[in-house]
């Protein structure tokens, strides 16, 4: 039966006691907390079937957990989801974006503010200023802190080139698109960012918790400048964070992994070079008396070559070859016995020749008169008197000398 | 071009294939930069690189061979470090490593079948051969990678970005 007077207790009593039941609905819920009929039905069942303290859908009803939509899903009160995200420590990372529009509100508020003269409505933009300054805070924080936890997770060693490219993927989708985006929403160079709406706030309620007439408006001006003051100083330490910690890491991780990733690659296909996506590193290999470029060298062998010794060609050429006539010495010696031997021996050997030849040079005169020295020959000098032989290359002076066969 | 008195002294270690690391004389190939560019493209057909802490020489034609089991070693020690659970990079750049332990680490890796056919296997000798080129340091029983070792990172960063390149 409903319960129209529903106190807090009632609401964390129920927390306390369906603890693991508002945990599975919270987790099946994510990001948007809508479950689907038969899911939160087997939910309730599954629940139910292993615990002695049931639940009913009617009873979460009652409680405001959630609400029915009418295509047949079942949607977590808001109020829930937020505290509970912030029980279990588990927050949905908001865009950039999100926080933009937040940004949008206060500095409507800020707007609004600056031209209401009216002391009761300037009191409702200054708590909705506080307010949404609070809200925007602690957006901040949650997504400083979920990125930071994530990106810590996101370290844990790879075991495949899979996870290392869900790292890199992951590690440049968190830079580019929330990284890059707060620290642009957060920039104090940029004069639309909120730190700059922020700081005009501050001089404005600085200003006007001394002017104000009304000892109600100057306490709220106080409490405005106050929280801005804080907000001020929260933001400088978050945006450190986020400039100073988180970007670098995972500037780092994206790089880290890409370093395990290539080399994974490398890996995988050492034994096809052809495969490899990026050359080798060029790196020099150490020649003895390397002391030439390529150029030169190539210029310098080619210089070189033709000095190479090579088995030469050999080129026979015909030619006539005039064989030179020489004296058969035998023949000569013969002829000298046949005629008896002669008066004037080197006279007769220079007549012979002659008859044979005209070109009679020493070698050939020496090879007939060379019988001079023939043992059975003998040789007699006459007289004292030479006459001249000319012959082709040399005029000789010879004696006179007789010579024959010395009978037996 | 004016040759500084180190002259003969960075040409022949930098022909030697050794990187040349922060230092004196880093910084005088540093302080002629482009006359140095110049002086090894023309005489020897080279490309000095020269980055922020370091120069070596390049050459499409006089590779390193040994250069293939260098990147090999790095990728499995890098991968090994990360499985157990330690900061690989921060080790890589900053760290000191022990020899027998690292030889260790890499044989007990699944990779281990790959590393044992290069001139890693022998590890000791690996280690001086690449403390030579100066990408090691080697003091007693430890080794350390020296600046030089970006070369290497980048190589693998480079990789894995046209790999996400190709497959986008």
């Amino acid at each position: 039966m409903s319960n129209l007077n529903l106190s807090g207790k009632d609401i964390l009593r129920f927390l306390v006691q369906h603890y693991d039941f508002v945990q599975m609905a919270f987790l099946s819920g994510k990001p948007d907390f809508v479950i689907e009929q038969d899911r939160f039905q087997t939910l309730v069942d599954e629940y139910n079937t292993t615990n002695d303290s049931k639940i009913t859908v009617s009873k979460l009803f009652d409680l405001k957990f959630c609400r029915q939509l009418t295509s047949g899903e079942y949607k977590i009160n808001g109020n829930y989801s937020t505290f509970l995200e912030f029980i279990f420590d588990d927050f949905v990372l908001d865009l950039p974006e999100t926080l933009k529009t937040r940004y949008q509100a206060i500095f409507g508020n800020f707007i609004n503010l600056q031209t209401e003269i009216d002391e009761n409505k300037i009191s409702l933009y200054i708590q909705d200023i506080v307010n949404e300054v609070e809200s925007f805070l602690n957006d901040i924080q949650r997504q400083t802190y979920r990125l930071l936890r994530d990106t810590e997770s996101l370290k844990v060693n790879a075991e495949n080139n899979a996870d290392l490219t869900i790292r890199v993927q992951k590690a440049a989708y968190w830079i580019d698109e929330y990284i890059i985006p707060l620290n642009s929403v957060l920039n104090k160079e940029h004069p639309d960012s909120i730190i700059a709406t922020i700081i005009n706030i501050q001089r404005y309620a600085s200003e006007k918790r001394f002017s104000v007439n009304t000892f109600r408006l100057k306490k709220e001006f106080e409490k405005l400048y106050a929280c801005v003051v804080n907000a001020n100083s929260e933001l400088d330490q978050t945006i450190g964070k986020l400039t100073r910690e988180l970007l670098p890491l995972l500037e780092r991780i994206k790089s880290d992994s890409l370093i395990l990733s290539g080399f994974y690659h490398f890996i995988e296909n050492i034994d096809q070079p052809e495969n490899y996506i990026i050359p080798l590193p060029d790196l020099l290999k150490k020649e003895n008396n390397s002391v030439m470029s390529n150029n030169f060298s190539a210029v310098a062998e080619f210089y070189i070559d033709h000095f190479n010794p090579k088995n030469a060609e050999v080129i026979y050429l015909e030619e006539t070859e005039e064989i030179e006539w020489m004296p058969d010495t035998s023949y000569f010696k013969e002829l000298l016995l046949s005629e008896n031997g002669s008066e004037n021996f080197y006279q007769w050997c220079f007549d012979v020749l002659q008859k044979h030849t005209n070109d009679i040079p020493l070698s050939k005169f020496f090879t007939v008169s060379n019988l001079i020295l023939e043992e059975d020959l003998k040789a007699e000098y006459l007289h004292e008197n030479r006459f001249e032989i000319a012959l082709s290359d040399v005029i000789l002076k010879m004696p006179k000398v007789k010579v024959y066969a010395i009978s037996e | 071009m004016q040759y500084p008195n180190e002259h003969k002294k960075i040409v022949s270690n930098l022909l030697d294939g050794k990187f040349i690391i922060s230092s004196h004389l880093f910084n005088v190939i540093k302080e002629q930069e482009d006359d140095y560019i110049e002086f090894f493209k023309k005489s020897y057909g080279f490309d000095l690189k020269v980055e922020a802490d370091f120069a070596y020489l390049s050459s499409d034609d006089v590779k390193e061979t040994r250069t293939r089991d260098f990147v090999l070693f790095l990728a499995v020690l890098c991968r090994e470090l990360d499985y157990s659970g330690k900061n690989f990079r921060d080790t890589v750049e900053l760290g000191s490593l022990d020899i027998s332990e690292t030889f260790e680490l890499l044989k007990q890796s699944s990779k281990w079948e790959i590393l044992e056919k290069t001139t890693v296997a022998d590890f000791e000798k690996f280690i001086t051969t690449w403390t030579g080129k100066n990408l090691l340091m080697k003091t007693g029983s430890q080794f350390k990678f020296t600046k030089a070792v970006i070369v290497f990172l980048s190589f693998a960063v480079n990789i894995a970005n046209a790999k996400i390149k190709e497959e986008n």
